[in-house]
């Protein structure tokens, strides 16, 4: 047992890169777990250059097939579990307590713990690499019986289902620390219904976290048990049992991977255009259409099984139409009769709601049994995903990092550079994932490793792994960016942009308890809006 | 509602009514059983946020605290502890040695976190009289891993 | 058996690849105007609004009746689609199973091959990393697929009917299909199956019917062209 309690009036800080990792500043572990989730994004798209490089052309073999199913799992398990969801879940830790006016976090100890869990997750999914049979290699989703320790043995596979396992833990850990802050720690006057965008799509994503994350922790323990002697799902039906399980966390996760980009979109949108959210209750309450639907749509991913009913779950997933119809009705109301500034956060953000659409669109589709039946598992399911979840996170995520960034840094993105890295994107974006429409339709299954020369099929994925050089060169021209930008300062000042929320009212960066100057009254979503009209009201009645 | 809890109950309640319909529809066991276990989180989340905004309410414009917490901004605990639990799965797939290691450590950064929390709410109480400050940080010490 | 179909004439064999093409033909036109009236929306809003003074930005933030019945016309969007996928799956799975078949092939799934075995013949065809022999059906006439698998869930796809189905431990699916033309089709698994998945592969040989009684008297033998 240690010896002396902690200082308690000591220093609050410790300097330096120590002091950085155990911080329990909100913004800190934001930060952190922001900066490792960035690693995690290089580290993933390396995997997919290298997929790409193996399927650019029919009939070649640049990687073994062993490796190329390890490349494709550990490209979507890090992407999922160790970048986009994490990247939510950073903005939500640095934002949220800003945006409702609080000093902390509530329990932040508990998002620290969840921070270092996470990242042993990361670390251990990853070292599976070093093993003699190396990393996880069942896909993200590693279905059983496939799983199992007879048809995969080896330690790498374990590392992965503990990766995952210690990954999901950490998430809910830190979930339930922005949940119970946004039950704590309002301002007064902070009423739910006052608390911006980004904050409701980020109290709704980390309720989801916490009601799904731990039915895959669960999941993950079953497989654990199973492969080794438990046989848990190789009774009756646990094939489909596991399925049942894990997609009632997978389908969940996908809405926590796009509900906090869509609320940095729409604040971006919003404080661009001059002008509040359109329809704000209206978006709250679809958003808990949203959730409540995205919640009962899981075993759409099963209708090929037989094991389901599927027009229960073709119902509930058409019926996302609706809510996020909504969201785009208010994203244009936003902008009619505004004022709008074409920034780089904006035209990320415009990208971002493009870019979704046409994977929502897509999500009809494959909503439909009938249409699944031929396209699922197949390269349209690929693209499907690749424009909601990559392009639907990437892009608001970009469009939040371009917003922000004069927040967390004090000094401006270049225009210049950002401009760059949106074209290079978009390009990269639209010529990677588009023509998988194609193939998918015509008949390519994914994660295979080699495909025979079917007519197109070689020049379509040719100019996919182009595109995925000119995403990996949009991503390369926005380090490039940070770098420059961070070197040679442009200082922003606190409200560079006339933002609408309660973080452009302290000073940038935010200091360690966040407001130092008296918050501005809260009688809306967007108080510094209210008081910049309030401002030009006086000094129209008294010219 | 006051507080404007209403959406997170409306949530709850369409959760409600999707896993009814699953019920009648599909009658699985697993499915209906996740489903539940989920609509009772949002349902307390929503029950949660809702007892807890009524401090929001009071409107005005909010306080901003003088007196900052006195509260270490650091915790080698919660790492520690973090850490731990992670050795302790790793450990299952490395060597039981590093379990058992994870186990030692778990202990001794739990009780240096109980530590910690006592100590914050020790200077807690010393600071009550203060100033009136902001409804975060009256309880910025309440906090609770676990 | 009540007739839900749109435009499947009454009696006729359910042919997946119309169903499907049928369905895709309906949902892409909406698709295609959607993004295009979003776009279109998006780019009129920029080019109407941007370069005008901050101060010159409305007020007005909310039009709950607008947005409602909004939300009401999104719903009937979703009620016409439901309609139009429900009537088509009733189709694909219920019609159709219960369909007299003209053959039953059972479609058993290993890694990393697949065996085609006729009850009616006592032939088998085996295709994947252990050799290539075809999957021989008559055009025109109902199949009974069933299909199982020995180890981990495969997925039996064949592109050209537009459809798959999954095989999962335990239990026996099936399904039933048409070929409305002669031809040869690939086919492969479509659910991951391990290390050699991508070779899990086969081909159908759709011939008229007299062709197929010929090749299954001759057991099996030769490969009709």
């Amino acid at each position: 047992m240690t010896t002396a309690a902690p200082a308690v009036h000591g220093p609050t800080r410790i300097p330096g890169v120590l002091g950085a990792l155990t911080s329990t500043d909100h913004k800190r572990i934001g930060l952190n777990l922001g900066l490792l989730s960035l690693v995690f994004f290089l580290v993933g798209g390396l995997f997919a250059l290298l997929m790409r490089a193996q399927i650019a052309q029919p009939d070649v073999q640049f990687v073994s097939d062993q490796t190329y199913s390890q490349l494709f799992t550990m490209h979507g398990s890090t992407m999922i579990y160790l970048f986009v969801t994490p990247m939510a879940l950073a903005m939500a830790l640095y934002l949220v307590p800003l945006q409702i006016g609080a000093v902390s976090l509530a329990g932040p100890r508990l998002a620290l713990i969840g921070f270092w869990i996470w990242l042993s997750g990361g670390l251990v999914m990853q070292s599976g690499w070093l093993t003699g049979d190396g990393a996880g290699r069942d896909g993200w989703f590693a279905y059983e019986p496939l799983a199992n320790g007879t048809n995969t043995p080896g330690v790498g596979q374990d590392m992965w289902v503990i990766g995952v396992m210690l990954a999901a833990l950490g998430m809910t850990a830190m979930a339930a620390c922005v949940a119970a802050t946004i039950a704590r720690r309002r301002a007064p006057g902070m009423a739910l219904l006052r608390m911006p965008v980004f904050t409701w799509t980020a109290l709704v994503s980390v309720l989801m976290v916490v009601a799904s994350f731990p039915v895959l922790i669960l999941a993950m323990s079953l497989m654990y048990i199973d492969r080794h002697g438990g046989h848990i799902f190789s009774g009756f039906n646990g094939a489909i049992d596991y399925q049942d399980l894990f997609w009632f966390f997978g389908h969940p996760v996908v809405y926590v991977m796009f509900f906090p980009y869509l609320g940095a979109a729409a604040e971006v949108v919003a404080v661009c255009s001059h002008k509040r959210w359109f329809g704000h209750t209206a978006f709250v309450a679809s958003i808990m259409a949203f959730a409540a639907l995205s919640m009962s749509v899981w075993a759409h991913h099963m209708f090929t099984t037989g094991g389901v009913t599927n027009q229960y779950f073709a119902f509930t997933s058409t019926a996302l139409v609706v809510p996020a119809g909504i969201e785009y009705f208010d994203m244009v109301g936003t902008m009619v009769g505004g004022s709008i500034v074409l920034r780089t956060s904006m035209l990320f953000a415009l990208m971002f709601f493009i870019q979704f659409l046409i994977g929502g669109l897509s999500g009809i589709f494959l909503a439909s049994p009938v249409l699944d039946y031929h396209v699922e598992d197949s390269y349209v399911v690929i693209a499907h995903f690749h424009y909601t979840l990559f392009a639907g996170s990437v892009f608001g995520f970009f469009a939040g990092v371009y917003h922000w960034f004069p927040k967390v840094t004090g000094a401006h993105l270049r225009d210049s550079w950002g401009r760059i890295h949106l074209v290079l994107l978009a390009v990269g974006t639209n010529l990677t994932f588009f023509p998988m429409f194609f193939l998918g339709q015509d008949g390519m299954p994914r994660r295979i490793s080699r495909y025979p020369a079917h007519p197109g099929w070689g020049t379509l994925n040719l100019l996919e792994s182009i595109g995925a050089g000119i995403i990996a060169l949009g991503v390369l021209s926005f380090l490039v960016n940070v770098v420059v930008s961070l070197r040679r300062r442009q200082p922003a000042g606190d409200d560079p942009w006339q933002g609408h929320t309660l973080e452009w009212a302290t000073s940038s960066p935010p200091p360690a308890y966040n407001f130092e100057l008296p918050l501005p009254p809260i009688r809306s979503y967007a108080p510094l809006l209210d008081r910049r009209h309030e401002q030009l009201d006086r000094a129209g009645a008294s010219p | 509602m006051r507080g404007g809890a209403l959406p997170l109950f409306a949530w709850g309640a369409l959760l409600l009514v999707l896993l009814a319909l699953n019920w009648i529809w599909t009658g699985d066991a697993i499915q209906v059983g996740s489903f539940a276990f989920a609509a009772l989180v949002i349902i307390a989340g929503g029950a949660l946020l809702a007892l807890r905004s009524r401090e929001a309410l009071r409107g005005g414009p909010p306080r901003v605290s003088r007196t900052r917490e006195s509260v270490p901004q650091t915790s080698f605990a919660a790492v520690l502890v973090g850490l731990s639990v992670g050795a302790i799965l790793f450990g299952l797939t490395f060597g039981r040695f590093i379990v058992y290691f994870g186990a030692g450590m778990l202990v001794i950064s739990l009780g240096r976190l109980a530590l910690e929390l006592r100590a914050e709410r020790a200077s807690r109480r010393g600071t009550q009289d203060g100033p009136q400050d902001t409804g975060g940080s009256a309880r910025a010490g309440e906090g609770r891993p676990g | 058996m009540v007739q839900v179909g749109l435009l499947a004439p009454p009696g006729a064999l359910v042919d997946t690849r119309h169903e499907y093409d049928h369905l895709f033909s309906i949902y892409v036109p909406i698709a295609v105007a959607v993004f295009a009236l979003v776009v279109l929306a998006i780019g009129f809003a920029v080019l109407r609004y941007s370069r005008r003074a901050p101060s010159q930005a409305a007020r007005w933030h909310e039009h709950n009746r607008l947005e409602g019945g909004y939300a009401l016309a999104l719903a009937l969007v979703v009620v016409f689609l439901l309609y139009l996928t429900f009537s088509a799956e009733h189709r694909v799975d219920t019609v159709a199973a219960h369909e007299r078949p003209a053959l039953t092939v059972d479609v058993t799934g290993a890694k990393w091959e697949w065996q085609f075995y006729y009850p009616a013949y006592g032939i088998t065809a085996r295709s994947g990393t252990v050799g290539r022999q075809p999957l021989v059906v008559p055009v025109g006439e109902a199949i009974r697929f069933n299909v199982s698998t020995i180890d981990v869930i495969h997925a039996f796809w064949i592109p050209q009917l537009r459809y798959k189905r999954d095989l999962i431990p335990g239990t026996t699916e099936s399904a039933t299909l048409l070929f409305d033309r002669a031809g040869s089709f690939p086919g492969q698994c479509a659910e991951f199956c391990g290390l050699r998945h991508a070779d899990m592969v086969f081909t159908v040989r759709a011939v008229n019917p007299a062709q197929f009684a010929a090749w299954a008297r001759a057991g099996g033998k030769g490969v009709p062209s």
